[in-house]
C-alpha cells in the first residue's frame, strides 16, 4: 500500500493547520519583501507608506488585505500571481524611508523565506518530468537542486526530485508562480523563516 | 488490499491527470488503493495512442467521458516510455481544448492584409475547397515549378503516404517537403551516405547498457525528457557510468553529466576528426572490424556556404555529393593535422579533456552511445558531423549492439515514421526510395499500379524547403500548402520570407493553411482548413528507435474541423477531375481503394482507411504482396545493379501495432508470430531482438562482430573523411556574438499547442536571451533588460536572463524559439548544410543593444 492512500487525509489534515495557524497568527502568511529583517522588525519599522509598492516595477507587491489585522495595508506578496524577481538594485528597499527594508546588496542577502514542495502533489515526485520549479529558479542548482532517484518498481527510468535548499533559496517565489499545480493548491510555497 | 506495482503506478497517475484535467480533491480520493474504473466511475473509454509532442514516442492512454478526452497518463505497455512521461505529455488532454480552436474554413478576400490578425472570413467546407482546388489546378496545368506542399515530421504515417503519392504520382511534382529538413534532414544525409539505408542500427534500449554516453550537441534533458530519465537510471544503476556533454552551452543536461565540453561552434568538426586520428594512429581502433565491414572515402572540400539563391545550381553546389575511394592509409594520413594540441587550440577544450573522451572510445571493453540532435544536425556542416560521429563508432566497432552504438535522436513524434520512412522528401518516394533512380521509380510504378516510366517525369528533385521559401519570397511561387508545421514562425530568415520590406512574395502566393489554431501562419493564409487534432482521427507515428505505434481516434473534432486525409483526397479528387493515368480515372486509379468519389467521402470508417492505406504501405517493405514488385525487388530481369532488399524495412499488418502498442522494424514473421527488431545488422535471435532473420535473408555469418551490413552497398559502410571549415558565418566587430535558438522542456516547437495550455503558459510564459554575465557587464545590461538583438538579416527585441538555465559560454548567446512574440526567426540565417540543405539555426552573428 502507498502513500496514495494517506495522501488525501495529509492534504486535509494540513489545511486545517494552516487554518487554525492562520487565525493565530494572521501576519504569518504574509511574505515581505526584499530587506525586510524578519517580521518583527519589519513591522515595528513600516509605516504603510506603499512607496516600495510603487517602486516595484513587475508590481509584485501589494498592500495586506483586511484578513492581515492590524497589518493591513503593509507590503506582502501574492507570489502565485507575481513573484520577487530579485532586482539587482532592489528598488522598493530603496524607496523604504524608514529602513523596515534595508541591507540588500545582493541576491545572497534577501530572506523573505524559503521554498516548500508539497510532497503529495509535487508531479515530479510522481515521476513526471515536471521541474518546473527548478529550472524557473533563479538560484538554479543553488537554491533547488534535483536529486536523481530510480523510479520505484521501474528499473529504466528516473525521478527527478526537486530538492529545497533551505539555507540558499531567498524565498522570491518563482517557483510558486510557475508551478503546473494549483489545484487543490500549489504544490509549492514559500514560508517565512519566523513563521511559528 | 493488495495491488500490483503497476496499478498503483496506473491509477495514481489516472488520478493525477484527472485531477490536473480539472478535477478535485474528491477525485484524488478515489485513487487511493482503487482499479482504475472504479477512478474513472466505470463509464469512460480508453484509448491507447502515443504523445503528439517530441521524438521520444512516449506511449499514453487516453480516456474519454461524454465524449471528451478527460485524461491522457503514461501507457505502461509501450516499451519506449513504459508509462512515464514528461509535463507535456502529463497535460496533452488540454491541448484539444484551446478556446480559439479552428471550426470552420476561413477564406482571406484581400491579400493586403495578410500579417495581421484580420481579414478571414468564415466559409462553407465547399467554398473553401472548390477555391484551394481551382488555384492549385490553376498552377498545376500553367508552371508545375510554382506549386509547394510543406509537410511535417507530425504529419500522420498513413496521410504522409497519401499527401506523396498525391503530389509524386498524381500532380508528377517533387515539389513536397516536410519541415524535417530543418531538422532531421543532415542525419538523413549521413545514413544514406554512410549505410545506404535510413535511421539507426540501435534502439532506446541502448541506455539501459551503456556505459558511456557522449551527448554531442543534444540538450536530452529538455528536448528528450523521458529518454534522458533513462540515461540518468542508467548512471545510478552502475555509479561507473559515465557521460560526456558536448556543446557551444552548458546546459540542464550538462547539469547532470560527469563531464562538460565547451567547444567553439563548428568545431565538433575537428573533435571528431581528432578522436579518429588518436585511435588511427595509434592503432587503437578495431582491426577486426575495419578489415570485415569498412570501405574509406574522400569527398569534395571547400564547399563553401549557400549564401546566394544561386548555391545549388553553382559547380560547387552540383559536386558536393561527390566521394570517391581512397585507402585506409590515405585517411590516415587526412587525420593528422587533427592532434590534440591543433583540435584544443581551435575548439578551446583542453588537451586533457580530449584525450580523456579519446581513450574512452579506445578503450575496446567500454559500450560507447553518442547521442545527438540539432546541435549536430542544423549546421553548416551537419551531413559531415553525422559522418565523423560515424567515422569514430566505426573505426572503433561501437555500433549495432546492445549499449553500444551512435543514435541520432529525431525532434518529431513522427520524424521517422512519416518523413523519412514514407519519404515526403522531395527527393525521395516511399521506403527510402529516390526518384533519381529509375529501379527505385519501376518499384513505385508496380505498387501504384501506374505504367512502366509514368514516374520518369520526377526523376529530378523538386524543391527543399529553403529553395520553396527562398523562391517564393522572389515572386517565383503561386501556390503552398502546408500542414502539421507553423512555417512563418519556424522558418529562419523570416524577415525575407514574410515579406517584411518588399511586402512581396508571400502577399502574392497563394496560401493554404491546415490549421488547428491560429497561428502566425494562417495570418499570411488565403485560405484556412480547420483541422482535426491528434486522436480526433487515429494516425500512426513512427519514433527515432523505428518504433511505429498507432494512436487511436478517442473523439470527435470541434465543429466542421475535419481529418486532414479527408481535405486532401477532397482536394485531390476537384484537382484530378477528367484526367487519365494509362486510359484510366487518375484519381480512382491512386486513391480509389479507400475514396468513394460519388459520395465524396471514405469508403470505409477512419480505422478501416488507415488499415486499407497501411496494407499499400507496407507493400514496399514486403514486396511478396506484389508480384511486379517482387520480381523488381529481386532484380529479376537482370537490368539493374542489383536487389533492392526491401525487406530490410519490414512493416507488419496494421492490427499487430495496435495489438502491441508499438513494434521497431524490421517487424518479422517468424512461425506465424511478428516480431520487432532492436538491433539492425546483428546477429542473433531474433525473439530477443537481433536481426536474425535480415542476416539469414541477405547478410553473411561470421564476421567481426557478429554484424553484418546487409542493406549497405557491399555489405561495408562508407567511413568518409570529413575536414573541419568554418561556420557560415563568424563574429566581427559588428555582429560579435554567436546567436544559438533551441528548444525547452515546457513547449513544443513554435508554441501554438502547449502555450494554449494554462498550467505550461504560466510554467514559461516568456523567451528570454540568455548570456554571458561578462558578456552582460560588457554590454551594460543586466538580467530582465530589454534588447536589441539584431542580425544582417533582421531583427527582434527580448528580455536578458542571467538566471542560468542555459549558460551559454562568452560570445555566445541562447534563446528558444516557442514564442510568437518574439520572434527570434527575423534574425536567423537561411545558411543551410549544402549537403542536406538544413539550415544552421545555431550560428546566426549577431550584435546585442540595450533598448
Amino acid at each position: 500500500m502507498g502513500i496514495a492512500k494517506y495522501l488525501p487525509y495529509a492534504a486535509a489534515a494540513l489545511l486545517g493547520v494552516q487554518a487554525v495557524a492562520y487565525i493565530a497568527h494572521p501576519t504569518d502568511g504574509l511574505i515581505r519583501p526584499p530587506g525586510a529583517q524578519g517580521e518583527k522588525d519589519f513591522s515595528s519599522r513600516c509605516v504603510k507608506c506603499g512607496r516600495c509598492i510603487e517602486a516595484c516595477p513587475y508590481a509584485a507587491l501589494v498592500p495586506a488585505s483586511a484578513d492581515a489585522g492590524s497589518a493591513v495595508g503593509s507590503p506582502t506578496l501574492d507570489l502565485r500571481n507575481q513573484a520577487c524577481r530579485l532586482c539587482h538594485d532592489f528598488p522598493c528597499a530603496a524607496a523604504c524611508p524608514t529602513d523596515a527594508l534595508r541591507d540588500v546588496a545582493a541576491v545572497e542577502d534577501v530572506d523573505m523565506g524559503h521554498a516548500v514542495i508539497d510532497e503529495d502533489l509535487c508531479i515530479a515526485l510522481q515521476g513526471m518530468r515536471c521541474e518546473v520549479c527548478y529550472r524557473a529558479c533563479p538560484l538554479i542548482d543553488r537554491a533547488i537542486t534535483i536529486d536523481y532517484r530510480l523510479r520505484e518498481g521501474d528499473s529504466i527510468h528516473s525521478v527527478f526530485a526537486p530538492v529545497i535548499d533551505e539555507q540558499a533559496c531567498v524565498g522570491c517565489g518563482l517557483c510558486v508562480e510557475r508551478c503546473v499545480i494549483g489545484q487543490p493548491e500549489v504544490a509549492i510555497k514559500v514560508v517565512r523563516g519566523d513563521s511559528t | 488490499m493488495e495491488i500490483s506495482r503497476r496499478e498503483f503506478v496506473k491509477a495514481t497517475a489516472v488520478a493525477l491527470a484527472t485531477a490536473a484535467a480539472g478535477g478535485s480533491l474528491s477525485m484524488l480520493v478515489a485513487c487511493s488503493g482503487q482499479s482504475e474504473s472504479a477512478v474513472s466511475g466505470g463509464d469512460t473509454q480508453k484509448y491507447s495512442a502515443v504523445c503528439r509532442f517530441c521524438g521520444c514516442g512516449c506511449g499514453v492512454i487516453c480516456e474519454v467521458k461524454d465524449g471528451r478526452l478527460v485524461s491522457v497518463t503514461g501507457d505502461p505497455d509501450n516499451q519506449s516510455n513504459k508509462g512515464l512521461n514528461c509535463v507535456k505529455g502529463y497535460y496533452l488532454a488540454k491541448v484539444l481544448y484551446g478556446e480559439d480552436r479552428l471550426t470552420t474554413p476561413l477564406i482571406r478576400d484581400d491579400s493586403s492584409t495578410k500579417g495581421t490578425e484580420g481579414g478571414l472570413r468564415e466559409a462553407s467546407w465547399d467554398e473553401a475547397l472548390d477555391l484551394v482546388a481551382s488555384k492549385l489546378k490553376e498552377t498545376w496545368k500553367a508552371d508545375k515549378s510554382r506549386l509547394a506542399f510543406w509537410g511535417s515530421g507530425q504529419q500522420p504515417i498513413t496521410e504522409g503516404y497519401i499527401t506523396a503519392k498525391l503530389w509524386k504520382a498524381g500532380l508528377l511534382s517533387n515539389n513536397i517537403d516536410p519541415n524535417a529538413r530543418l531538422c532531421m534532414a543532415s542525419a538523413v544525409v549521413g545514413f544514406m551516405n554512410v549505410f545506404q539505408t535510413d535511421e539507426p542500427a540501435g534502439c532506446y534500449t541502448d541506455l539501459d547498457y551503456a556505459d558511456v554516453f557522449v551527448t554531442w550537441g543534444a540538450n536530452m534533458a529538455e528536448a528528450h525528457p523521458v529518454l534522458y530519465s533513462r540515461l540518468t537510471a542508467r548512471k545510478l544503476n552502475d555509479p561507473n557510468v559515465k557521460h560526456y556533454d558536448l556543446g557551444t552551452l552548458r546546459t540542464r543536461t550538462s547539469a547532470s553529466a560527469d563531464k562538460t565540453l565547451v567547444f567553439h561552434p563548428g568545431t565538433d568538426l575537428a573533435i571528431a576528426n581528432c578522436i579518429a586520428n588518436y585511435l588511427v594512429e595509434n592503432e587503437l581502433y578495431d582491426a577486426d572490424f575495419v578489415e570485415d565491414h569498412l570501405q574509406f572515402k574522400a569527398g569534395t572540400e571547400n564547399i563553401g556556404n549557400a549564401y546566394d539563391d544561386g548555391y545549388d545550381a553553382s559547380d560547387v553546389g552540383q559536386s558536393v555529393d561527390k566521394v570517391w575511394n581512397i585507402e585506409f592509409a590515405e585517411y590516415a594520413e587526412m587525420l593528422k593535422p587533427y592532434t590534440f594540441e591543433y583540435t584544443s587550440e581551435l575548439s578551446g577544450v583542453a588537451v586533457e579533456d580530449l584525450k580523456e573522451l579519446a581513450d574512452v572510445f579506445a578503450d575496446p571493453d567500454k559500450k560507447v552511445m553518442s547521442l545527438w540532435t540539432m546541435g549536430v544536425n542544423q549546421h553548416n556542416r551537419g551531413t559531415w558531423m553525422n559522418h565523423n560521429i560515424y567515422n569514430i563508432h566505426l573505426l572503433s566497432g561501437k555500433i549495432a549492439q546492445p549499449g553500444s552504438g551512435p543514435f541520432s535522436l529525431t525532434g518529431q513524434p513522427t520524424a521517422c515514421g512519416t518523413a523519412r520512412e514514407v519519404g515526403t522528401f522531395s527527393h525521395r518516394l516511399p521506403a527510402d526510395l529516390l526518384v533519381a533512380n529509375p529501379q527505385h521509380r519501376r518499384y513505385s510504378e508496380a505498387i501504384w499500379n501506374l505504367p512502366e516510366g509514368y514516374l520518369d517525369e520526377i526523376q529530378k528533385p523538386g524543391f527543399h524547403t529553403v529553395k520553396i521559401f527562398r523562391e517564393m519570397s522572389k515572386g517565383n511561387m503561386d501556390f503552398l500548402w502546408s500542414a502539421h508545421n507553423n512555417w512563418a514562425q519556424s522558418m529562419p530568415n523570416l524577415t525575407r520570407f514574410l515579406g517584411r520590406g518588399d511586402q512581396k512574395g508571400v502577399f502574392d502566393t497563394f496560401v493554404v493553411v491546415n490549421e488547428v489554431y491560429p497561428t502566425l501562419s494562417t495570418q499570411y493564409a488565403d485560405v484556412v482548413l480547420p483541422a482535426a487534432l491528434w486522436v480526433e482521427r487515429e494516425g500512426q507515428f513512427g519514433n527515432a528507435e523505428r518504433r511505429t505505434a498507432v494512436f487511436e481516434k478517442a473523439v470527435d473534432p470541434p465543429g466542421d474541423a475535419k481529418w486532414d486525409l479527408w481535405i486532401i483526397l477532397q482536394v485531390a479528387s476537384r484537382v484530378l477531375e477528367g484526367e487519365q493515368i494509362d486510359g484510366r480515372d487518375a484519381f480512382d486509379t491512386l486513391f480509389g481503394f479507400i475514396w468513394d468519389k460519388s459520395a465524396g467521402d471514405f469508403k470505409g470508417d477512419s480505422r478501416q482507411t488507415n488499415i486499407d492505406i497501411w496494407e499499400e504501405y507496407r507493400t514496399f517493405s514486403n514486396p511478396d504482396l506484389n508480384e511486379k514488385a517482387k520480381a523488381i525487388n529481386d532484380n529479376a530481369s537482370g537490368e539493374f545493379e542489383g536487389k533492392l532488399k526491401m525487406e530490410a524495412k519490414q512493416l507488419a499488418p496494421y492490427e499487430e501495432y495496435l495489438a502491441n502498442h508499438g513494434l521497431t522494424w524490421p517487424v518479422r514473421e517468424v512461425d506465424g508470430t511478428w516480431l520487432p527488431t532492436m538491433w539492425r545488422f546483428a546477429n542473433g535471435s531474433q525473439e530477443e531482438g537481433f536481426d536474425e532473420v535480415g542476416i539469414a535473408q541477405y547478410g553473411e555469418e561470421g564476421l567481426a562482430g557478429g554484424i553484418s551490413f546487409y542493406k549497405t552497398a557491399k555489405g561495408k559502410p562508407s567511413v568518409v573523411f570529413r575536414p573541419y571549415e568554418p561556420p557560415a558565418e563568424e563574429p566581427d566587430d559588428e555582429y560579435p556574438f554567436w546567436f544559438c535558438t533551441g528548444r525547452l522542456l515546457e513547449h513544443w516547437h513554435t508554441g501554438t499547442m502547449t502555450r494554449r495550455i494554462p498550467e505550461l503558459d504560466r510554467a514559461l510564459p516568456e523567451a528570454q536571451l540568455n548570456v554571458h554575465p561578462d558578456d552582460c557587464t560588457k554590454l551594460g545590461v543586466t538580467d530582465g533588460d530589454l534588447v536589441r538583438v539584431k542580425s544582417r538579416h533582421g531583427e527582434f527585441e527580448i528580455h536578458v536572463s542571467t538566471a542560468g538555465r542555459t549558460e551559454p559560454a562568452p560570445g555566445v548567446v541562447f534563446a528558444p524559439f516557442f514564442a510568437q512574440e518574439t520572434l527570434v526567426n527575423l534574425a536567423v540565417h537561411d545558411y543551410y548544410c549544402p549537403l542536406s540543405k538544413e539550415p544552421d539555426y545555431k550560428k546566426t552573428c549577431v550584435s546585442i543593444e540595450k533598448v
